[in-house]
């Protein structure tokens, strides 16, 4: 199995504040990695690193065998923030324009959209299930169909790596339940790199294959076999990090 | 009735005519942007900045325009810088410019110890009194933003939808902030020459709004603004002359019915 | 260390700057000998300093270059006010903030309202001219229906001075007979004035002035018998509506009028589109509220910017 991403011992300070210090992992094509960790841990201090949103004073990160700093192979890598970044209430965005962004990567000056492109956002919709929220407002939504919106526009371009920020935590049990499922299924026929950061322990152990555990430090990196043998994952979290603030789900 | 045709004879009537409607298409346009950024009052500033960067020229004895629009430029650059790293909204940035602009003019006129034209007068625009130079000038500078704005379209949106995610699809979003804020500061500095601070200010925030009221997607929406502020413009000096009114001052009234219409449409439809 | 550092430099920045300030501050007057006049716009400025000669120290509320009707004063300016002998004002009509600063001064500065005795002239209902005053950052004289500009009604210019005159014997009057004489041969050089204006402008082949600024010269218009007609109203401020504009193209056709007058100060902007629409030429008419720098290099007075108004209107006008 190749090693879609291959991160090398990175470090990165802001003020006087030390938010990763060497991290080193190497995620394989097709992983479903959990990136769990505490409150300002660097979960998504890592995220947006690897996502190019945020540079790094020391070490190295190789993303699809390309060096991170010389990176423009933006459509293999599909983005959904966290939920409270983005979306401003009263812009005038329907799902149709929202979900084409995503396809903005493939493109090259003049990034023309032609019939073949809004294809694609009707069929990614469909693949979701929200063909029929086509046309509506973006802020009309309620969360979950927001997120599927967002996932669809992280999924258009096909993307190799799929990283998601917390896609759960304001969803109800249902839609989580749908929402993971999706997930697994793209893991599964399409051999997406999926990297999920969530505060859900309980959830991770159910469709993750790795867990990568980042607390300033590197905790653990593997598979999740191996740092919980019994398969319940919330009961070894508790057993091994006290300040881990882990989600009731309910 | 007769009378509004026979009144396009005058070429100063038709320079109304044809450079408002430029102006109007131009500001609406780039006001979405600015609207959805939270920089509405970013015309008001900037005339404040022309203030002093005016003050300047005349105090090196150089043609004002000539040093307004540079330094208004790199002001509006100023801004952006500022609402970035002082992490505040862009209205606070803008109020900082703005201040410190009118606060240079007053400080500069003070010690040079007075020009030969009032300084407000610099930046004087009627829409009734546009030159033949400032009609082309209105023409081309619209081609020119609306151009770019068509060019990059996509990347406006994204950029301005949701900066952080742009930059994850390889839009370079500093890029397209920083052609968008010199692209207003130009419009801006020239729009007020051409037709005057309460026009430029007011076509660039009310027919976005207006637009916004009534339109679900993005291209729609930059649409509509620009229709409405064109129907504005048209049928303001049309109602202008009839009711003898001032033109300027008509159009701003009328682009506020307008607003207020959507306003109402939007409550009705809503259930 | 870094903040230790910048707290230094800050300390003494300000403790420099505070040294600086207190010593480049300009000195009070070392003419105590002077009596001191402030006056608010030009003409009066000018009056006074011809009549109190060398026993007078002048100052001209309004900075060069500035426009006389959004003025407002600063308050460095009250400052002044209050320490000046003889305060002249135009009148409430033209300077309605004055009122409250003559409230709020010391008793003793003497304040002259120059338009006392002078008769003014009360708006007329001409087609050409509307008061459409839009907000700006400053008041305006809203007192509308009275023409406040009336020194350019060279009448009104005598009385003005002799306001000016009966201050200066009134707190001077060891002097009276200096101001007096200079009072006399400046009334004489105003009537001199008159009557070249009188006898140029009888000989007129056309007896309308078309102004592309705002209404300032309702009172010469009367005194002449010239049919005044201008684009905006008593404030620069004022927007002309399109009626307005093309009447004024209208009449500049069928009149055949070949020269537009522009105002000192504002924009000429609406000068130059009729002048582009009619293509005529166009010829500075100075209102003389306020001087521009260049003025204040050439020395120019009341007398020699009317006489070069004179000199302009009978080329406007086609005058011998």
């Amino acid at each position: 199995m190749t090693n879609i991403i291959d991160v090398k011992n990175i470090s990165y300070s802001y003020g006087k504040t030390e938010a990763l210090k060497n991290i080193s992992c190497k995620i394989e094509a097709g992983d479903f990695v959990g990136l769990v960790g505490p409150n300002g841990g660097g979960k998504t201090t890592f995220a947006k690193i690897l996502l190019g949103l945020l540079p790094f004073d020391y070490g190295n990160i190789t993303i699809a065998d390309q060096e991170i700093t010389t990176f423009n192979n933006f459509q293999k890598i599909g983005y959904l923030p966290q939920k409270h970044t983005g979306i401003n209430p009263i812009f005038p965005a329907c799902v149709e324009e929202v979900v084409l962004l995503g396809l903005l990567s493939n493109k090259k000056y003049q990034k023309k959209i032609k019939g073949a492109d809004w294809q694609k956002v009707e069929d990614i919709l469909e693949n979701l299930g929200i063909k029929n929220l086509k046309g509506k407002m973006l802020s009309e939504l309620s969360g979950g169909q927001q997120q599927k919106v967002l996932l669809a526009r992280a999924l258009i371009s096909n993307p190799k790596i799929l990283i998601l920020d917390e896609p759960s935590t304001a969803l109800d049990p249902n839609s989580r339940e749908q929402f993971f499922t999706i997930l697994k299924d793209l893991n599964n026929q399409k051999k997406t790199t999926i990297i999920l950061i969530t505060h859900d322990t309980g959830y991770i152990g159910k469709y993750a294959n790795k867990l990568l555990y980042i607390d300033r430090k590197l905790v653990f990196f593997g598979k999740i076999k191996d740092f919980c043998p019994s398969g319940e994952v919330e009961s070894c979290f508790e057993k091994s990090d006290k300040h881990i603030i882990w989600h009731q789900h309910n | 009735m007769i009378d509004i045709i026979q009144i396009l004879q005058y070429s100063f009537i038709q320079k109304a005519f044809i450079s408002g409607s430029f102006v109007a298409i131009t500001c609406s346009s780039l006001g979405l942007f600015l609207v959805l950024r939270k920089m509405s009052l970013i015309g008001d500033g900037l005339s404040h900045v022309s203030f002093g960067a005016i003050a300047l020229g005349l105090f090196f004895g150089l043609y004002p325009l000539y040093v307004a629009i540079p330094v208004v430029i790199l002001s509006s650059i100023l801004i952006l810088k500022i609402s970035e790293k002082a992490r505040i909204y862009g209205d606070a940035a803008i109020g900082i410019v703005s201040a410190v602009g009118i606060a240079s003019g007053i400080i500069l006129a003070s010690v040079s110890r007075g020009f030969n034209v009032d300084l407000f007068s610099y930046l004087f625009g009627n829409i009734l009194a546009i030159s033949n130079n400032e009609a082309i000038l209105s023409i081309i500078l619209s081609l020119i933003v609306l151009l770019v704005i068509y060019f990059f379209y996509w990347d406006l949106f994204s950029a301005t939808f949701d900066e952080e995610y742009a930059k994850t699809t390889g839009i370079k979003t500093n890029f397209i902030n920083t052609l968008l804020t010199i692209l207003t500061a130009i419009t801006v500095v020239l729009s007020i020459k051409i037709v005057g601070i309460m026009l430029v200010s007011a076509l660039l925030i009310l027919p976005a709004v207006t637009a916004l009221q009534i339109s679900k997607k993005f291209k729609t929406t930059l649409f509509l603004g620009g229709i409405i502020s064109l129907i504005s413009v048209i049928l303001g000096i049309t109602v202008s002359y009839i009711l003898d009114l001032p033109p300027g001052a008509t159009i701003v009234m009328l682009n506020a019915i307008f607003f207020a219409l959507a306003l109402t449409y939007k409550k009705i439809t809503k259930n | 260390m870094k903040k230790i550092l910048f707290s230094v430099i800050i300390i003494i920045v300000v403790v420099l700057g505070g040294y600086l300030l207190l010593n480049i501050a300009p000195n009070s007057d070392n003419d105590s000998q002077k009596i001191s006049i402030v006056t608010t716009l030009f003409p009066q400025y000018d009056f006074a300093k011809i009549i109190g000669g060398d026993k007078v120290n002048v100052t001209l509320l309004l900075p060069p270059g500035v426009e006389a009707h959004a003025y407002e004063p600063k308050p460095s300016d009250i400052n002044k006010i209050s320490n000046a002998k003889i305060f002249v004002y135009t009148g409430e009509f033209m300077e309605p903030w004055a009122h409250d600063i003559i409230q709020s001064i010391d008793k003793k500065v003497k304040v002259i309202d120059a338009s006392i005795g002078i008769e003014m002239i009360k708006e007329e209902g001409d087609e050409h001219e509307h008061e459409h005053e839009h907000e700006h950052e400053e008041e305006h004289h809203h007192h509308s229906g009275v023409d406040p500009h009336m020194w350019l009604d060279f009448d009104n210019s005598k009385i003005m001075a002799e306001n000016i005159t009966k201050a200066l014997v009134e707190v001077d009057p060891q002097n009276a007979k200096y101001y007096q004489n200079n009072f006399n041969a400046y009334q004489d050089k105003i009537t001199q004035l008159d009557n070249k204006y009188k006898n140029t402008l009888s000989t007129c082949k056309s007896k309308t002035i078309i102004y592309g600024g705002h209404y300032a010269f309702g009172y010469m218009a009367k005194r002449y018998n010239l049919e005044y007609v201008s684009a905006q109203g008593f404030s620069p401020d004022a927007e002309p509506t399109a009626k307005d504009m093309i009447a004024l193209v209208e009449q500049i056709k069928k009149d055949n009028i070949s020269y537009i007058f522009y105002e000192e100060l504002s924009s000429p902007k609406i000068a130059e589109t009729l002048a582009n629409e009619t293509n005529t030429k166009l010829l500075l008419l100075h209102g003389a509220h306020n001087l521009t720098k260049q003025d204040y290099e050439n020395n120019s007075s009341f007398i020699s910017l009317m006489q070069e108004n004179l000199k302009n209107i009978s080329i406007g006008l086609n005058c011998q």
